[in-house]
């Protein structure tokens, strides 16, 4: 490729980046101003305690005062919970629908299918009172349960994966006598480590930014989840934009630390939907 | 169907394999769809009893102008999501379909906004959208300038979250697309050149119409996609000013659980339900018009 | 299909099981031990509740008392549900807007025995009593008022002293007012924008509400249950949206809206502000020594005489269902009346307990401001408010903040609407959630 195309790739590929990432480093950046720097007129672009003693005070008082510690530690219980929970609902039904013949097995897909388009406010109200007729309100349970068995998603990728897999696995494990949850668990799982990991990590993802459920069904403030702690902060310390800003960090590193290190099983299990859907 | 002699699973099998899902199905998903349709047709505040309404729910909901703007607002919302992440998503996978250093890291980069929450994303873009302070009207104002109300001026509102929005997914939509440009046999492209196409020629003539079942995907994503704006919309701006960003889901949010109208909140989601589905249906009936499966 | 049926059995025994299990980790507590829920919505007074409660279970063995604190924003959502589930916390936090629908709806506990019987009138303001049963539309008391809210003019000292003008007194009219407003706006450092405002107006229900009722005027109409602002209402309407638009005394909302709205005062943004009295502890915190202020009553009206204030009684309820109504009563009595300490009125609630009101804790000298008698004066006048059945959802409250009548008032403003537009839509908006309610 010539010199001329390639400035021609590089150049908005260079703009699209700095739009993409340029407001995280601004977060991060003013993380480390001191509440009296924030409203400074021009901005400084070095924040006033970047590199200085008391860097560190507003992630400090962030994690300590406020409590962002217990909230980042109840997040990864629900979304770890939760995840866990789906991997297993979701490799079990795919294997099910992959291997086995069944009565009403079209519909049951088909209605897998279909409900995913259908918005969660359509099923909230509903999903509620069972909540509160479960006595399940103000527990993790709301937040886990509906999302472990409910996967869509990961049903229908463990289904496209397994029916991938040569037949002849099943008939030799059929001869060995073996039953179906054996050949589920010895023979099929241990081949499809690749496709668990980005189904966790994406289950992951989408219950730990989960919004909805926690303002619904969480009271008691020391269960409360990190994405809707930050609500919580920002009706409060609006103002204080210093630490706003360290809560917005604070909530999204454990999840980019995630993304960065796993970001393979992410993009090709996306992609992966893409070319067989 | 032949009847099978010796299977290799028992009966029950499928049954236990498929428990979880067929509970979850039950009463998360087609239970409470029935239910919620029920509920649409009563007057409930969770305090007293419920009251059977018949239609009036609906009957309202067609002659308040609230909900005419509403549902305005939700399709303008849709319409600049639907657009904006298949053209990015479009646009940003081609840049990076190149055999060139450095692809890896750019489809990193411009994946990241996704995993991030939407409210830690609505949080940064307040603050540097903020009037005086914000970051964006600071350098609007320093190139002379007049940087407008993003989140306060109700003809822009809406655009300026739904083009965060946008900014937010785009990513996601470009790997689907870079995963159909890579399935694109190399072999056909160059088939086109030898036969004396040019660049813009090959586009069109190969990449383009074989890309359409991609781009058939990504739009019946979009369209499910472009209805789940609940969490930026809470983040950022409640549904204001004055209503220009209340769109059906937020709606529905505030009816249930803010004026607790729990019938009328219902009849909203049907509604929602119902244009989630037409535009569906719409799309996959336009499908054999124009997306081309063959080689 | 038997296999299935078996199986969805099973389930609903799961999750049954589950559920009962999650109910039973909750309950705790030995059987000669009355325990009390109570809920509370201030997040900020969590651990000055806490030691009141434990002063209470030293003066009180064999009850306890379990506090949970919820955001105002989430809290009334909450209690609905609890209040469904006939599980409503012994003693919680009401809102005078509630008062109509709980009461009427059975879900507070008729407290007009106990307080014939069991509390000494002399101790409490009755009239915070009379304004709850006046707002609850019935005969009985439902609620323990704890604390009057009213709302106050705020200015600030340092500004007025600057510029010559004296400060606002109870003669005060809504000419003077302004006059002082377009006074104190200037441009300090003269590089073409304002940067000192005479008023800062949010269009809250404190910041109109107020007004209007210093005009003596009424938003809805108690006897029909319509919207219907007479003419001094609309006069105090227009008073404050040109305040902004015409008069450039006070600033747009944009110019602002980095700041929380209550902040904007104490930080020095602005020499005047009306709003709650429970503004007071956050210019306390927020201004600190930086800035002199001072509060005074709203300015009067061309057609008001200053007699009647918009406020309000904050109220503890006792719930129907409580298995230990004895206990949750001397509970309540406590934390209404001795148990309550000044930290906990947020400096600028009036409690109706009076030997706190009337003692000099209450007056807090050598804070701002000192003139705290006001507070006082205040609490013996006639009182008015605009609340009605789903008031939150025509007035714009918690999540729906800047919709309903706020977003029109914002409207105006903004110049979305003109003024008149923006009456005609609240005329037509606001009465359709009232005819829906009160048919």
């Amino acid at each position: 490729m010539n010199k001329r195309i390639k400035i021609l790739v590089y150049i908005p590929l260079v703009l699209v980046s700095i739009v993409m990432i340029f407001p995280f480093l601004w977060m991060v950046m003013n993380s480390f101003n001191s509440s009296a720097n924030v409203f400074s007129i021009p901005p400084k672009i070095v924040p006033d305690l970047f590199l200085k003693p008391g860097m560190f005070s507003n992630y400090v008082s962030v994690l300590g005062e406020f409590n962002f510690g217990r909230y980042t530690l109840n997040s990864f219980i629900v979304a770890g919970g939760s995840a866990l929970g789906q991997v297993v609902t979701c490799t079990l039904a795919g294997f099910a629908f992959a291997f086995m013949d069944f009565k009403g097995k079209n519909i049951i897909f088909a209605t897998i299918l279909v409900t995913i388009m259908v918005p969660v406010q359509v099923t909230i109200i509903p999903e509620f009172l069972l909540m509160m007729k479960l006595n399940w309100l103000d527990t993790y349970a709301p937040l886990i349960v509906p999302s472990v068995l409910i996967g869509s998603f990961g049903t229908f990728m463990f289904k496209e994966f397994f029916e991938s897999i040569p037949k002849t696995m099943i008939d030799a494990g059929s001869i060995d006598g073996a039953g179906s949850f054996r050949m589920y668990f010895n023979l099929y799982l241990p081949q499809s480590h690749a496709q668990l990991a980005t189904l966790f990590i994406i289950a992951f993802m989408n219950n730990w930014n989960d919004l909805l459920r926690p303002i619904l069904y969480i009271n008691t403030e020391k269960l409360q989840t990190v994405t809707m702690a930050l609500t919580q902060f920002q009706s409060q310390y609006t103002a204080k934009w210093n630490l706003l800003l360290t809560g917005g960090v604070l909530s999204i590193i454990p999840l980019l630390i995630i993304y960065i290190s796993l970001q393979r099983f992410i993009i090709q299990g996306i992609a992966s939907t893409g070319t067989k859907g | 169907m032949k009847r099978k002699q010796l299977s290799w699973y028992k009966k029950q099998d499928p049954w236990l394999f498929l428990f979880p899902t067929i509970v979850g199905l039950i009463f998360f998903r087609v239970g409470p769809i029935i239910s919620s349709f029920l509920i649409s047709f009563t007057d409930w505040d969770i305090l007293r009893d419920a009251r059977f309404l018949a239609l009036d729910n609906y009957k309202e909901l067609f002659t308040s102008s609230a909900f005419y703007q509403v549902f305005g607002n939700t399709l303008a919302f849709s319409f600049i999501y639907v657009c904006g992440v298949t053209i990015f998503g479009l646009l940003l996978a081609l840049l990076l379909n190149q055999k060139l250093k450095g692809m890896k890291f750019f489809r990193s980069a411009f994946y990241t906004p996704v995993v991030t929450s939407a409210v830690a994303v609505g949080i940064i873009w307040t603050w540097i959208l903020s009037p005086k302070y914000g970051i964006l009207t600071i350098v609007l104002t320093k190139m002379g300038l007049d940087s407008p109300y993003w989140l306060g001026d109700p003809s822009l509102a809406l655009f300026t979250v739904a083009l965060i929005q946008v900014w937010k997914m785009s990513g996601y939509y470009m790997i689907l697309f870079l995963a159909g440009l890579q399935n694109i046999p190399e072999s056909l492209k160059e088939a086109a050149r030898i036969d004396g196409a040019g660049k813009f020629k090959t586009f069109t003539k190969i990449t383009l119409p074989l890309l359409t079942p991609t781009t058939f995907f990504v739009l019946s994503i979009s369209i499910i996609d472009s209805f789940k704006n609940f969490e930026l919309i809470y983040a950022m701006t409640r549904g204001g000013p004055q209503n220009s960003t209340n769109t059906l889901v937020y709606d529905v949010y505030l009816n249930a659980f803010v004026y607790y109208r729990m019938g009328y909140s219902s009849a909203l989601a049907y509604v929602l339900l119902f244009i989630v589905g037409l535009l569906t249906a719409f799309n996959f009936y336009g499908k054999k018009r124009w997306v081309q499966y063959q080689y | 299909m038997k296999t299935v049926e078996r199986i969805f059995i099973v389930m609903l025994v799961f999750m049954m099981t589950a559920g009962l299990f999650a109910n039973g980790a909750q309950e705790a507590g030995t059987d000669e031990e009355a325990v009390l829920q109570y809920w509370s919505w201030d997040p900020e007074l969590k651990s000055r509740n806490q030691e009141m409660i434990a002063k209470f279970e030293a003066a009180n063995p064999g009850i306890k008392v379990e506090l949970t604190t919820i955001e105002p924003k989430e809290y009334w959502t909450k209690i609905r549900i609890m209040a469904n589930q006939k599980k409503l916390p012994d003693v919680f936090n009401l809102s005078a807007g509630y008062l109509e629908e709980w009461s009427q709806n059975g879900l507070l506990l008729d407290l007009s025995e106990y307080i014939a019987n069991d509390l000494n009138n002399n101790d409490f303001y009755m009239n915070l009593f009379d304004a709850v049963k006046d707002l609850s539309g019935t005969d009985s008391y439902y609620a323990f008022p704890y604390a009057l809210v009213t709302t106050l003019l705020y200015y600030n000292k340092d500004l007025f002293d600057a510029e010559g003008i004296s400060y606002p007194d109870s003669n005060w009219t809504w000419d003077d007012f302004r006059d002082a407003a377009m006074k104190l706006t200037k441009d300090i450092n003269s590089d073409g924008s304002i940067d000192q405002w005479g008023y800062w107006f949010y269009g809250r229900y404190a910041h109109i509400e107020s007004w209007v009722y210093s005009n003596n005027g009424h938003l809805i109409n108690r006897d029909t249950m319509k919207y219907e602002p007479d003419a001094k209402a609309l006069e105090a309407i227009s008073f404050l949206t040109d305040l902004v638009l015409e008069d450039k005394a006070a600033p747009s909302k944009k110019e602002m809206s980095a700041f929380r709205q209550q902040d904007v005062f104490p930080q020095g943004a602005a020499a005047m502000f009306v709003d709650g009295s429970w503004n007071i502890d956050n210019n306390r915190s927020v201004a600190g020594d930086t800035i002199n202020w001072g509060i005074a009553e709203l300015p009067k009206g061309p057609s008001g005489d200053g007699s009647l204030t918009y406020g309000w009684p904050d109220s503890l309820a006792i719930s129907p269902n409580t298995k230990n109504a004895d206990a949750a009563w001397k509970f309540t009595r406590f934390a209404a009346g001795e148990g309550l300490s000044m930290n906990m009125v947020m400096a600028g609630k009036i409690p109706s307990y009076r030997p706190l009101t009337e003692s000099d804790a209450f007056l807090e000298k050598g804070q701002q401001p000192d003139n705290k008698d006001l507070l006082i004066q205040q609490a013996g006048e006639d009182m008015r408010t605009s609340f009605t059945l789903s008031w939150g959802e025509w007035r714009g409250y918690g999540a729906a903040e800047s919709l309903g009548f706020n977003g029109l008032i914002d409207g105006i403003i903004d110049g979305e609407f003109s003024y008149s537009e923006a009456l005609e839509l609240a005329d037509k908006n606001v009465n359709t959630v009232l005819d829906r309610n009160y048919k």
